[in-house]
């Protein structure tokens, strides 16, 4: 495994690391008490973050220094605002947050309360995937312990800054990750997206201003806070600065989470960190960064695993959960089993996105069964361009598009090959990946 | 207001409304179907794409009625890009859509199958089977359900969360799973749920009454008012052929009922389809009322009322229009009588939306005029001690009571104008008129709102206006006065 330097799971090494008690141990809370004793202005720790370079973990990979400082200036806007954690970590081959939510809770309270510090915000919800229920039984006991030790609450550590931290349980549905879904589910409502503009920064949480941050973005923040923002970009690259987590899954020898920093080229992660392809086999394809972003053909695999790099071949880093599929995989197959994932998590609100997921997902199904037309491989990328980009209210019909788009890029000849024959040419030996295959 | 430009036209739009609205205002042509200008927007359906350009930004292609219009915006409807858009926005509503204008009541007055043949592709690319839901799904007496017509715009939901706030419908299950429901299937309550019908894009929501009734080009179509209370709601009368009204349905009037009416209103179609007509004029002869010569009726009636003056009650319908009610103003003061119009108790149907529960949708004019509003007791009590009694108006028999009318002593000169026939002993003289959907003129609305009538429906042969039948018996009256 390659040599770098590591912070996030560090602690979560540790024998009862969501204790309050094992995190004291390992400096915990001490971001906290130097903002709120030094004191540090909130300006300068949205100023500290900007420099850092931190980028949202969520998976469109935004600037968090910026995004905070979108919140509206307290002197001209006196209404309630509110930071959300997103915690519904649902994306396939997305399983990073879950293991900093059960082994690093407090990490996660002291990142929001130094971000509520910074945006000013009175309150935090945390919004946890329903299925998540250690994680959540984990953060709520962190939750309690933390308020009971004057973390949480009124005058945190004695100090003037109060912050309540909330929580918020899922119901099982992708599209409450969205962060406007989100929004929508924590006021107990259906999580349909709401159209953009209004941001959330102007109209969030019951129409107040709220910023919305994936639990590992949040994470990284009392670590910057410590050790600086030049400390931070000596990892990764220039322009996706720090670690991440890799949630490595599919035909490897070692999956699992692994925390990396920013431009390793992809085949050094799957070689060094995942131990190669499984049984020896070729690799095939493989998702950059979940399944929403485009499927890569192995000929990419010397691509560097960071923001714009990724991009430059033609995907996303997403949520930088890769999934790998050696040789024997059915990349049709694949792509049947994706866009049945989106078909199901479509809201339904934008035609394209409801009516648009259910014809993709049935079009791949036919040609994986041999009852494809040539036609239909030509169809799927129109439809895909009738679906995004920017259509809908949300990105959840990019997110079918994207792949849709890959694959038949890609893996046209496959498509072909399935019509031609009129059955799958890779029956048999085609092994299951992924998304809920 | 703001100045933007709508396909290469500068105009004035209203910052507080969404784009889309500046481009229906200005004329150009923009489909939608989630929107609708008396519900909050949602931009959910994406059919509203038109090309924006502002600033030194590259045009954009966005929903219009979720957009707002900023100074300077310059925008392009017709551009291909948004046209693009919009076509595949099409294909995919369409891709389960049934199909079945043919056996739809929507057929004609779809704004899907309107957008569609203005810019569909004639052939659909789905090899799929289309999704099979429940097609006739009642939804209580008011409505019927077809889940398969439905495009999921969620203007019903938002109609019954935002106008009458019973919010009975929901969108349940999601993505291409969605349906539209009630809570546990319970039927819809409420007396406005017949808008549900008018705002649904497509045959999604139909009307049980109208179901396979009329196909709805065929309905020749007048702008009115609601005769049912005193908001008066701006309706369409819908009429076929022969003069059968099929349908009232609400206008747009943003003083008055915005976009709605009640199911009240709506559904008073047997008032406006009477069964049987008082003829144009009917005189007391040898065996009963006999139908007679207008003319002669006018010359009986004179001699009568010219004998009787002396204590006379005139006595107008609540449905008189201010035209009508002058006409008779003048004969009262001919007469010597102070005008009245018979004033029934309000009813237990006012809510807070739009039923004011007063069922005289012409109070404020009447009154303002002078008449005086009298109970049917009251009204009877003065017959009591009249030697002659004009009642004039659609329904005016019914109010002041068929029953009490056959009581008063039959020495009483009774001369009765209305649309229904009538047979009570003390009557002289009986003349039709025309209803509310055969007339044309005004009425004053509870806030004071002065609101047109306009006939829809041409009255019997030989039945002339209220107004034109009252000014002629005023002539007679005073030709004799100067002849005597
Ligand atoms: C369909 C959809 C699902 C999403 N699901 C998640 C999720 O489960 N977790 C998450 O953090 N972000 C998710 N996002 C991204 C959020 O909308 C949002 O960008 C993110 O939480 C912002 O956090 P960040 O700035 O810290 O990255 C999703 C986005 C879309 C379009
Ligand atoms: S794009 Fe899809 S998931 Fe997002 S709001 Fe529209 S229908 Fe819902
Ligand atoms: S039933 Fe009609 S109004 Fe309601 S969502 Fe469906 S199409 Fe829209
Ligand atoms: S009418 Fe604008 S999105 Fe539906």
């Amino acid at each position: 495994m390659s040599a770098h330097p590591t912070y996030m799971l560090d602690r979560c090494e540790v024998a009862d690391s969501h204790t309050l008690k094992v995190y004291r141990e390992n400096g915990g809370y001490e971001a906290l008490e130097k903002v709120l004793k030094t004191p540090l202005s909130p300006e300068d720790v949205i100023a500290v973050l900007k420099d850092s370079g931190l980028r949202g973990r969520g998976g469109a990979g935004f600037p968090t220094g910026l995004k905070w400082s979108f919140m509206p200036d307290v002197a001209k806007d006196d209404r309630p605002r509110y930071l959300a954690v997103n915690a519904d970590e649902s994306e396939p081959g997305t399983c990073k947050d879950r293991v900093l939510l059960r082994e690093d809770p407090h990490g996660l309270i002291e990142g929001i309360l130094i971000a509520c510090y910074a945006m000013r915000a009175e309150a935090a919800y945390v919004y946890v995937r329903g299925e998540y229920r250690l994680p959540y039984e984990r953060v709520a006991a962190a939750i309690d312990e933390a308020r009971a030790a004057g973390l949480v609450g009124e005058n945190v550590m004695g100090t003037d800054f109060s912050c309540q931290i909330w929580m918020h349980k899922g119901a099982g549905a992708y599209i409450c990750g969205e962060e406007t879904g989100l929004m929508e589910s924590l006021e107990g409502k259906r999580g349909h997206p709401r159209p953009k503009p209004p941001f959330p920064a102007g109209y969030g949480l019951w129409g107040n201003p709220t910023t919305v941050n994936n639990v590992e973005t949040i994470q990284n923040v009392p670590f910057i806070v410590s050790r600086g923002a030049e400390w931070f970009r000596s990892m990764g690259t220039e322009k996706s600065t720090g670690n991440f987590l890799c949630g490595i899954s599919g035909h490897v020898e070692r999956p699992g989470v692994y925390e990396l920093p920013f431009g390793l080229s992809a085949r050094s992660i799957l070689e060094e960190v995942a131990g190669g392809v499984w049984k020896g086999r070729e690799l095939k394809a493989f998702f950059p960064g979940g399944s929403s972003t485009g499927v890569l053909p192995a000929g990419s695999i010397d691509v560097a695993m960071d923001h714009d790099s990724v991009k430059g071949a033609g995907s996303m880093f997403g949520t930088g959960a890769m999934i790998f599929m050696d040789e024997t995989t059915c990349v049709t197959r694949i792509a049947e089993v994706t866009l049945r994932f989106y078909e199901h998590e479509s809201c339904g609100q934008c035609s394209q996105c409801r009516e648009g997921t259910q014809w993709l997902h049935q079009i791949f199904r036919r040609i994986e069964r041999g009852q494809g037309t040539m036609d239909d491989v030509d169809m799927l990328s129109t439809l895909a361009s009738g679906m995004a980009p920017g259509k809908t209210i949300c990105a959840l019909s990019d997110a079918a598009a994207i792949p849709t788009h890959s694959v038949v890029k890609h893996f046209r000849d496959e498509l072909e090959e399935h019509v031609r024959l009129g059955r799958c040419p890779l029956a048999g030996t085609s092994q299951p990946v992924g998304a809920g295959a | 207001m703001t100045k933007i430009t709508i396909n290469g036209r500068e105009v004035d739009a209203d910052p507080a409304q969404p784009l889309i609205r500046a481009c229906h205002d200005h004329g150009a042509d923009v489909p939608m179907y989630c929107y609708h200008p008396g519900l909050s927007p949602v931009g959910s359906c994406r059919i509203c794409q038109v090309e924006v350009q502002q600033g030194d930004m590259p045009p954009r292609v966005v929903v219009a009625c979720r957009t707002p219009v900023v100074e300077g915006m310059v925008v392009d409807t017709e551009a291909e890009r948004a046209h693009e858009t919009r076509r595949e926005c099409l294909e995919f509503l369409l891709k389960n859509h049934p199909l079945d204008c043919p056996i739809c009541d929507k057929a004609g007055e779809c704004d899907l199958q309107d957008y569609a043949f203005a810019e569909g592709q004639g052939k659909g690319r789905s090899a799929e089977p289309r999704r099979k839901l429940e097609k006739r799904k009642s939804l209580g007496d008011v409505i019927v359900l077809d889940q398969e017509r439905c495009i999921l715009c969620s203007r019903c939901t938002r109609f019954m969360e935002e106008v009458p706030r019973t919010p009975q419908l929901t969108v349940s299950d999601l993505g291409s799973r969605s349906v539209i429901e009630t809570f546990m299937d319970r039927p819809l309550t409420g007396n406005y749920q017949g808008n549900l019908a008018d705002i649904c894009p497509v045959g999604a929501l139909t009307l049980k009454e109208f179901r396979f009734q009329a196909r709805v080009w065929n309905l020749r179509k007048t702008p009115s008012t609601c005769a049912e209370c005193s908001r008066g709601c701006a309706i369409t009368v819908e009429t076929l052929r022969g003069g059968e009204v099929k349908r009232f349905r609400p206008r747009p009037d943003l003083e008055v009922n915005q976009y709605w009416m009640c199911d009240t209103g709506r559904f008073a179609l047997d008032r406006a389809n009477l069964p049987a007509r008082l003829p144009a004029a009917t005189l007391r002869g040898q065996s009963g009322l006999e139908e007679a010569d207008v003319e002669d009726a006018v010359d009986v009636l004179a001699d009568m009322v010219g004998a009787h003056r002396a204590s006379a009650v005139v006595l107008v319908s609540p449905f008189a229009t201010q035209e009508e009610a002058a006409a008779v103003q003048r004969l009262a003061a001919e007469l010597g009588a102070a005008p009245a119009f018979v004033s029934p108790p309000p009813n237990d149907l006012k809510d807070d939306v739009l039923h004011t529960g007063d069922p005289c949708p012409n109070r404020r004019g009447l009154t303002g005029l002078g008449f005086e509003a009298l109970t049917a007791e009251d009204a009877l009590a003065r017959l009591a001690d009249a030697e002659l009694a004009v009642l004039a108006g659609e329904r005016v028999v019914e109010l002041v009571g068929a029953e009490g009318l056959a009581a008063v002593r039959a020495s009483l000169r009774l001369v009765v104008l209305d649309a229904v026939p009538v047979d009570v002993p003390a009557l002289d003289v009986a003349l039709g008129v025309p209803t509310h959907v055969e007339k044309s003129g005004t009425w004053v609305n509870v806030d004071g709102v002065r609101r047109r009538l306009s006939l829809a429906v041409p009255p019997p042969v030989g039945v002339a206006p209220l107004e034109q039948t009252v000014e002629r018996m005023l002539a007679r009256l005073q030709a004799a006065e100067v002849r005597g």
